[in-house]
This record gives structure tokens, sequence and C-alpha cells, in this order.
């Protein structure tokens, strides 16, 4: 199964770091979409077909936290996994995202940590190199 | 105190620097003074159990390579200004994000703003934030670079540690 992702973040330079690692880390990439706040991303999402929505929280416009209580709302978007990578350091606020189910990533990243919270979000199985 | 926050400043821009743009730093001992005519720099400014803003001028000599790292560029492959900019205001918004837990604690809660280049004079900016706020405690290092620096600095306004966190 290859895996459409969104990335949304407002630095253009995080969203490459974030490709990067997504293609480093050996999971079986489909499309991937670029938005640069949470408004961007929420037209992406009712124009695309996205497995995983990857996201940060602090964004102009519509933060990420916004967004994801946007998709919880809408009925195809409520079930798509998303991971949080933000550099949030408090833990109120981390455990305010993990009950609205998001998986959480702190910056700065290693594309291991990527890989293995999208597996775990994602339930896929396999070994690390991405293979099922 | 301020001994301890220098450290913490030198620790978390080394950790940022090496994990995110893969650039080794080590700490100059006593060398605060910085010419900033050469370098780029921005702001970040906070807001909760104390307020302030952090300050990060980097060498325009390091930038490009800095920049280049964090986009997995090949040495042959040039960057732009745009990202340049980008690349520091990203490198400061994680510094900001991990520093702060840091000196606050993890159960802080603080309201971060988007980080900002800072387009005039840097030694003016400096001189303004201290000029514009009152009771501001000022705390700086200086990280050497491979073939530049960086200059990291802190100013809390107010009463600093808040009374919960001593």
């Amino acid at each position: 199964m290859a895996i459409n992702v969104l990335i949304v973040d407002d630095s253009s330079v995080m969203r490459a770091m974030i490709l990067k690692s997504l293609r480093m880390s050996g999971l079986p990439l489909g499309e991937t979409h670029q938005s640069a706040n949470g408004q961007e991303g929420l037209e992406t999402l009712n124009r695309h077909w996205v497995d995983l929505v990857i996201a940060d929280i602090n964004m102009p416009v519509m933060t990420g936290e916004e967004m994801i209580d946007r998709m919880k709302e809408h009925p195809e978007m409520k079930d798509i996994p998303i991971v949080v990578i933000s550099t949030e350091g408090s833990e109120t606020r981390l455990e305010q995202l993990q009950r609205k189910g998001a998986a959480f990533i702190h910056k700065p990243f290693s594309p291991e940590k990527i890989r293995d919270t999208i597996k775990t979000i994602m339930k896929l199985g396999g070994s690390d190199d991405g293979t099922n | 105190m301020t001994e301890q926050i220098k450290e913490t400043l030198c620790r978390v821009t080394g950790d940022v620097l090496e994990k995110l743009a893969f650039i080794f730093s080590f700490p100059e001992e006593g060398s605060e003074d910085t010419d900033y005519g050469s370098s780029l720099a921005a702001s970040v400014s906070f807001a909760g159990p104390f307020t302030g803003t952090l300050v990060m001028a980097v060498s325009d000599d390091t930038l490009p390579e800095l920049t280049g790292n964090m986009l997995g560029l090949d040495d042959s492959e040039s960057t732009t200004a745009e990202q340049q900019h980008d690349a520091l205001k990203e490198l400061i918004n994680v510094v900001c994000g991990n520093l702060l837990p840091v000196i606050s604690g993890r159960q802080s809660i603080f309201n971060v703003n988007a980080p900002q280049i800072i387009t005039e004079n840097i030694a003016s900016y400096l001189q303004s934030i201290s000029e514009e706020n009152g009771q501001l405690r000022a705390f700086a290092a200086k990280l050497s670079l491979d073939g530049g620096e960086c200059d990291i600095l802190l100013f809390i306004k107010g009463k600093f540690p808040p009374e919960d966190t001593e």
C-alpha cells in the first residue's frame, strides 16, 4: 500500500526536511502534498485522497490544532491518522493533542523517529526497511 | 543563574544545530562581543510564566551551508536568500521551543510568536530591546561553527525566575 501524505508547515525548509526524512524512511510513499497552514491543509484534503497528515501546530491563518478539530468534525477526514511535528514543549498541550488522537514528534527529529511513529499510528508491521 | 542560563543556551542551541543542520558547534568562552555586520539575525518573542525575546545571529558565510544541510542539498547546489531566511527562522523556532521547557519546566505553557528576520541593524535592534523593556535581564552565548559563529541572546522581561519555579 502506497501512503499518500500531506505535510502542513509554514516553513518551506521544514516541509523539505520532513519530505526528505519520509523518502529516507523506507515507507511506501505515494503522492505527497504540501500546505503552508491549516486552512490550505483542509483545502488540500478536500481535493485529494490523503492517508496520513503530518502537521505543525503554530502556523499563521489556521493553527494545526484548529485544523485537527475541523478534521474531526468532517466524516471523510475524521479517521485520517495525524502526526504532529512541533517544537511544543508543554506536557499540558501535548496531552491535549494526544486526546485528539494525534501522535507527536518533537523537533528536532530523526528520520527513524518519523518512520517508527508512522508505523505505529498507521499500524504498519514489517521490518525497519519498510517491507511488510 | 547567569552562567547556568548561558550554559543552557549553548547546550540547547548546539544540540539543535547538530540535529537539524548537521553542524557541530563549540562554546566560545568570554567573547560575547560581536560585530554583527556580517551576520543575519532572527528574533522570536514569547509569553508565559515569563516573557521575553530570543535572538539568534549566524555569520553570513555559514548560513548557506547550514541551509543546504537542512534541505539535504549537494555542495554544488546553491540556496536562495529566502531559503536561508526560512532556515534561520526554523532554527530559532526550534531552539526557543526546546529552551523554554528547560528553563521553566515541562508543565509551563508559553505562547511563542512567529520568528522574524531582523532587517534593521542588529546592534541597533538589540539596543532598542534593552531600551523598550524595563527590568530586562539579558543572557548571551556565542558558539563557534565551522567557518563562522552563532550568537544566541535571551532577553527576559520582568521578574525572573518566576516565584513558582524557584
